[in-house]
């Protein structure tokens, strides 16, 4: 039965201190899922013997049939942590009651921008890492991404009892192999420190990390044990958990604690973290596995475990799941883990405000932000759309940062280019219901305040993906998420039937909603494009547009691979274009940005929308660019974010500004579609280094400068050496050392590069790193399988741009060839138009 | 040869004799239609005349020059034009281009709202720099026809100000891409005018175009009958006031009278005025003219 009542959750609803927002994050098949059933079981939502089996947060049919997870799934419990241990949790309390909500987030790397919706709405993350297989690729990434967003981690290290069973190795092996797991975890975490968050690196003997089988659903942290054992040795509870790990041992003989391994007479002795945590486990292991049943049910009456009657009768696994999950419970272990050790909203908002917040930080938003006061006016941020059972519909969910949240009153509805003081991008509405998201189930809230996750209906028309809601007129608008992956597959689709298409128009409409990196749009061509992540996200989306969001048959093309336009040097002459009219001339030239600034445009570091002279001064401190011209950026572009820049390097220009507003409209739509092949363009910098114009702003206008600014760009970056950039996926594949001979052949066939080729220390496992471009993985993971017969097994995350080697301007070379593809497969004249379609002589 | 012809300003009635012999003898003729518009549609000039016209918009005119001019060193092409061929710069351009192709051209004058803009009773010889005053949009407002108004206050000059028309023009996006999607006709009215003159002031602070202190002079349709042609003066604030009905149909100009007033100028203005009081105790009180009781 529920244990709690929705009354009980709203009550701590109001006590930001004992509320906790986490979310569980890993790399694929780690088995988070597996383990938030444990967590859910704890609540009761779940009967507890069908924990680990039913994976309470994959609701979907395919997410079952598949047996990963797609969606991220929130789910809110209620915990009353023993009171012994209140004392441990060191941030401000209120009572022993707490209320948890947790996000189960996908593994796989296609779906990681779920991982960031979830993480933007948390304070906290439970990062679940396989005991055999250790810190993957992807618990890189999503540890990464909690970190930059000032997330505090714990970890669990899951699957303990496949390293029991099946590797059947020794206790000293396991402690050995949990540290290095630990450090490399640990390793992480320090590259990526940042002050604010102070120290957030994760120790077994400080209860940051908990050991056990999310399967079997029993889990431990040093603190359960240590609290058995500080009575019975007489040792303060905290200083037993010290002793529990690292190298301190406990001489039996003379009954002392050492720090050396070898006693007096050079006699070893055993670590105390094996004599006394792994060893009453390995016992209770080997006595049921091994049909001891005698011995068994005398360790247990030592242990203080008790059993039914019916459950005495079980044998094997079926006893061990039973022992087990009495010994040492995962939901109580787990959950009082992350109710001592991450943080409340009142504590995490304090330092997290900085980074969520785009506004000054003294104005009334960020106030209530930091001091997550459900009295301060309104700040919600929504990070994604959850569809309901009402097709067509979805919920807006999202976190109440500040304020509170409840049906009725106009709210203001900013999207992520709503600019302070405009009215783009700007809805006021309100809110139908506030609910509470609970899996596959809702329940009606009355409001909702500042601390809480939430879901909201009767808004999801008016936002696109996210969003910030307020009721401050001033608000600025929380910071937009920063994907680590981006929509680089993409396939084009139309209705098999010509009258469905209002459906397929539709039905894009609904995906773009419901998933927060998908994206489609209408191609010159007329085709209407679907952009994902990889592969396999893309195959879900189509899956879901095609059976749901369109509901009709459609046809579907093979996958391609978006480009990047970019240039190599700066623009050979400069650049000339007229007006139409012949009144106005524009002097432009192009050249190659750094790729680091690129990156850091990319990842948000420098960033359109910054206080201009801040950002010139980090852009010259950095990225050595001269201050001046720093300041004197005009633009952004694509979409007034991207990664190429209009810069004004003119002298004296009278009237200029009255142009900018066209130019700047022309940058965006020639960076959108650059001159080779319409692709986006990537790292370039365009320069206007003269310009003459007409007295009269008449014969000036956009009508005039915006073809001319736009064509000057392309025949600036025609005269620059134009080149073409491809997205290229970082490869990790596990596999026994027998498959590398197969890997490397299918790698060569597809211009994949090997960097990096280990052996997981302890294991038989190799784990090979290889960079493959994404054109090149279509088909990769089938034609992996059959040249290892099925051992290797591989993840794809998006990498990089790497800059094609030769020219597209090359007649006959592969660089043209493919280009004349883009061009053909998007309606275009195949040939790239020649210098004079843009250049015009004096 | 290659006629450019001023139409003048009303119908089609206002083309000179001279350029109507000039348009019967071409074999083909272009009617311009984006700098200005004449008051009557095309098929009416085309029965006046009793020829086929050909109508160029912006894009024609600026991009396919070639074509215009096709065969004119042979044959005769015209290109009518409303008001006055060199009314506004624009055409200057094509007169470069037959003369680099070696064709000769003949300009046939006509009546522009540069001359005709007399009708308001000020004098022509005190008029300054004329100034256009584009449509704002949110983010684009360039104010420098407010320098050269303050150039012509400074002179004592009054100030012919033209208002937008937007014929067949695209949207940023379909500029940007170079595609040909046309926004439906706009033209500015003289309160949004005025509003808009007014903005500017706010920020500039140059105290040239303060609402009670400013006379100015709306005009519409001017060279039109009386049912057509509309006056209207009063002060930046009476004419702001004003609903747009009283202002007549477009297209509008607007003229911000200058300090140098003489005081015919003022009584004939004055039978136009929203409010005659007001009109001559400002012309009195602030322009500093002389006036009769």
């Amino acid at each position: 039965m529920v244990n709690f009542t929705v009354d009980q959750i709203r009550a701590l609803m109001d006590r930001p201190t004992n509320i906790r927002n986490m979310s569980v994050i890993a790399h694929v098949d780690h088995g988070k899922s597996t383990l938030t059933d444990s967590l859910v079981s704890k609540a009761g939502i779940i009967a507890s013997s069908k924990a680990g089996d039913v994976r309470f947060t994959d609701t979907r049919e395919d997410e079952k049939e598949r047996g990963i997870t797609i969606k991220s799934t929130a789910i809110s419990m209620y915990f009353q942590v023993n009171k012994e241990e209140i004392d441990a949790i060191k941030q401000k309390t209120e009572g022993s009651e707490f209320l948890i909500n947790l996000i189960d987030s996908p593994g796989h790397v296609d779906f990681s921008s779920e991982v960031t919706a979830a993480l933007r709405v948390t304070d906290g993350a439970l990062v679940v890492v396989d005991c055999v297989e250790g810190v993957c690729v992807q618990t890189e990434t999503v540890l990464r991404q909690a970190l930059t967003e000032r997330i505090k981690p714990v970890v669990i290290i899951n699957k303990v009892d496949r390293a029991l069973l099946e590797l059947q190795v020794k206790p000293e092996e396991l402690y050995q192999q949990f540290s290095r797991t630990i450090e490399n975890v640990n390793v992480i975490i320090s590259t990526y420190h940042d002050a604010a968050l102070g120290d957030v690196q994760v120790y077994p003997d400080k209860g940051t990390v908990a050991f056990g089988s999310g399967l079997h659903g029993w889990a431990f942290t040093l603190r359960q044990f240590a609290t058995r054992y500080s009575k019975k040795f007489g040792v303060d509870k905290e200083k037993m958990m010290g002793k529990l790990w690292g190298d301190n041992y406990f001489n039996p003989v003379t009954k002392k604690w050492t720090t050396k391994g070898t006693a007096d007479g050079g006699k070893t002795l055993d670590r105390a973290f094996n004599t006394f945590v792994m060893d009453p486990i390995f016992k209770i292991f080997d006595a049921i596995m091994n049909y001891k049943k005698d011995s068994v049910f005398g360790m247990l009456e030592k242990l203080d475990v008790k059993l039914v009657p019916e459950e005495k009768d079980l044998e094997g696994k079926a006893l061990l799941k039973v022992v087990m999950r009495k010994f040492l419970p995962a939901g109580d272990s787990l959950l009082e883990m992350i109710v001592i050790n991450l943080p409340s909203p009142a504590t995490a908002q304090r330092y997290r405000v900085e980074t969520l917040y785009e506004g000054p930080m003294d104005d009334e938003s960020a106030i209530g932000i930091r001091d997550c006061n459900p009295q301060a006016p309104l700040v919600l941020y929504v990070s994604k759309m959850v569809p309901t059972s009402d097709k067509g519909r979805f919920y807006a969910f999202g976190r109440v940062f500040s304020g509170t949240v409840r049906a009725g009153p106009k709210i203001r509805i900013q999207g992520p280019n709503y600019v302070p003081g405009k009215k783009d991008d700007l809805f006021v509405k309100s809110v139908q219901r506030t609910v509470l998201m609970m899996g596959r189930y809702v329940e009606p809230l009355e409001d909702c305040p500042a601390g809480n996750i939430v879901g909201l209906v009767g808004i999801d028309q008016f936002l696109l993906k996210s969003g910030t809601l307020t009721t401050s007129e001033t608000a600025h608008n929380m910071k937009v998420m920063k994907f680590s992956v981006s929509p680089v597959v993409q396939v084009a689709v139309e209705v098999k039937n010509a009258a469905d298409l209002p459906k397929l128009v539709e039905g894009l409409k609904r995906l773009t909603k419901s998933d927060p990196c998908v994206q489609a749009w209408i191609a010159e061509s007329g085709e209407h494009i679907v952009a994902g992540a990889g592969e396999l996200h893309l195959e879900i989306c189509l899956k879901d547009l095609q059976e749901d969001h369109a509901g009709v048959p459609l046809k579907i093309s093979d996958p391609v691979v978006g480009y990047r336009e970019t240039v190599k040097t700066e623009s050979s002459i400069v650049a000339l274009s007229k007006s139409q009219n012949k009144h106005n001339r524009l002097y432009l030239k192009a050249q190659p940005l750094d790729e680091e600034l690129t990156l850091a445009i990319e990842n948000g570091k420098v960033n359109a929308r910054d206080d201009f002279k801040a950002r010139a001064r980090v852009m010259a401190d950095e990225y050595g660019w001269d201050v001046t011209d720093a300041r004197k950026i005009w633009c952004f572009g694509p979409d007034t974010t991207g990664p190429n820049l209009l810069v004004d390097v003119t002298k004296g220009v009278q009237y200029l500004n009255e142009i900018k507003d066209s130019c700047v409209a022309a940058f965006q739509w020639a960076t959108k579609e650059g001159v080779c092949a319409e692709e986006n363009m990537r790292g370039v910098r365009v320069n206007i280094l003269d310009v003459t114009l007409h007295t009269d702003a008449i014969h000036r206008g956009g009508g005039q400068i915006i073809p001319t600014c736009r064509r000057a760009t392309y025949a600036a970056c025609l005269l620059a050496t134009p080149g073409i950039q491809e997205p290229v996926y970082l490869v990790e594949i596990q596999c026994p050392e027998n498959a590398i001979g197969g890997i490397y052949s299918v790698l060569n066939q597809r211009r994949g590069q090997v960097f990096s080729e280990e052996q997981r220390v302890g294991t038989p496992m190799f784990s090979v790193k290889a960079y493959l471009p994404v054109n090149e993985s279509f088909g990769f993971n089938g034609a992996l399988r059959s040249a290892t017969a099925g051992q290797a097994f591989p993840q794809n995350v998006f990498d990089h741009w790497d800059t094609m080697n030769g020219s597209p301007l090359e007649k006959g070379s592969k660089l043209e060839e493919l280009v004349k593809n883009i061009r053909i497969r998007k309606g275009l004249k195949p040939d790239i138009p020649p210098l004079d379609t843009y250049y015009d002589k004096l | 040869m290659f006629y450019i012809i001023g139409l003048g300003l009303c119908d089609e009635k206002d083309i000179t004799v001279r350029g109507l012999e000039a348009v019967k003898s071409c074999s083909r003729i272009y009617l311009e239609a984006y700098t200005s518009i004449l008051m009557v549609d095309k098929s009416r000039l085309e029965a006046f005349y009793e020829k086929p016209l050909i109508l160029a918009d912006r894009d024609m005119v600026e991009t396919e020059s070639d074509e215009i001019l096709r065969g004119a060193d042979k044959e005769n092409v015209g290109l009518l034009v409303v008001g006055d061929p060199f009314g506004a710069t624009t055409h200057a351009d094509i007169i470069l281009r037959a003369r680099a192709l070696k064709i000769p051209v003949r300009v046939i004058h006509n009546a522009s709202i540069m001359n005709a803009v007399g009708a308001c009773g000020l004098q022509l010889y005190n008029f300054g720099q004329t100034v256009s005053l584009v449509f704002f949009t949110d983010t684009w407002k360039p104010d420098s026809f407010y320098d050269k108004i303050k150039e012509n206050a400074d002179l004592d000059m009054h100030t012919l100000i033209l208002l937008d028309i937007k014929v067949k023009e695209q949207n940023e996006e379909n500029l940007a891409r170079g595609r040909k999607i046309y926004e439906p006709p706009r033209y500015m009215s003289i309160p949004q005018a005025v509003s808009q003159l007014l903005e500017i002031e706010s920020l500039r602070q140059s105290e040239i175009l303060v609402p009670e202190k400013t006379l100015a002079i709306g005009l519409s349709r001017v060279g039109g009958d009386e049912s057509q042609q509309k006056i209207v003066s009063g002060t930046l604030a009476d004419l702001a006031t004003q609903p747009a009905e009283v202002f007549g149909e477009p297209l509008h100009s607007l003229v911000i009278v200058g300090k140098k007033l003489h005081h015919l100028e003022v009584e004939y203005a004055q039978q136009y005025a929203v409010n005659a009081t007001n009109w001559r105790n400002v012309a009195r009180d602030v322009y500093g003219c002389a006036l009769d009781d």
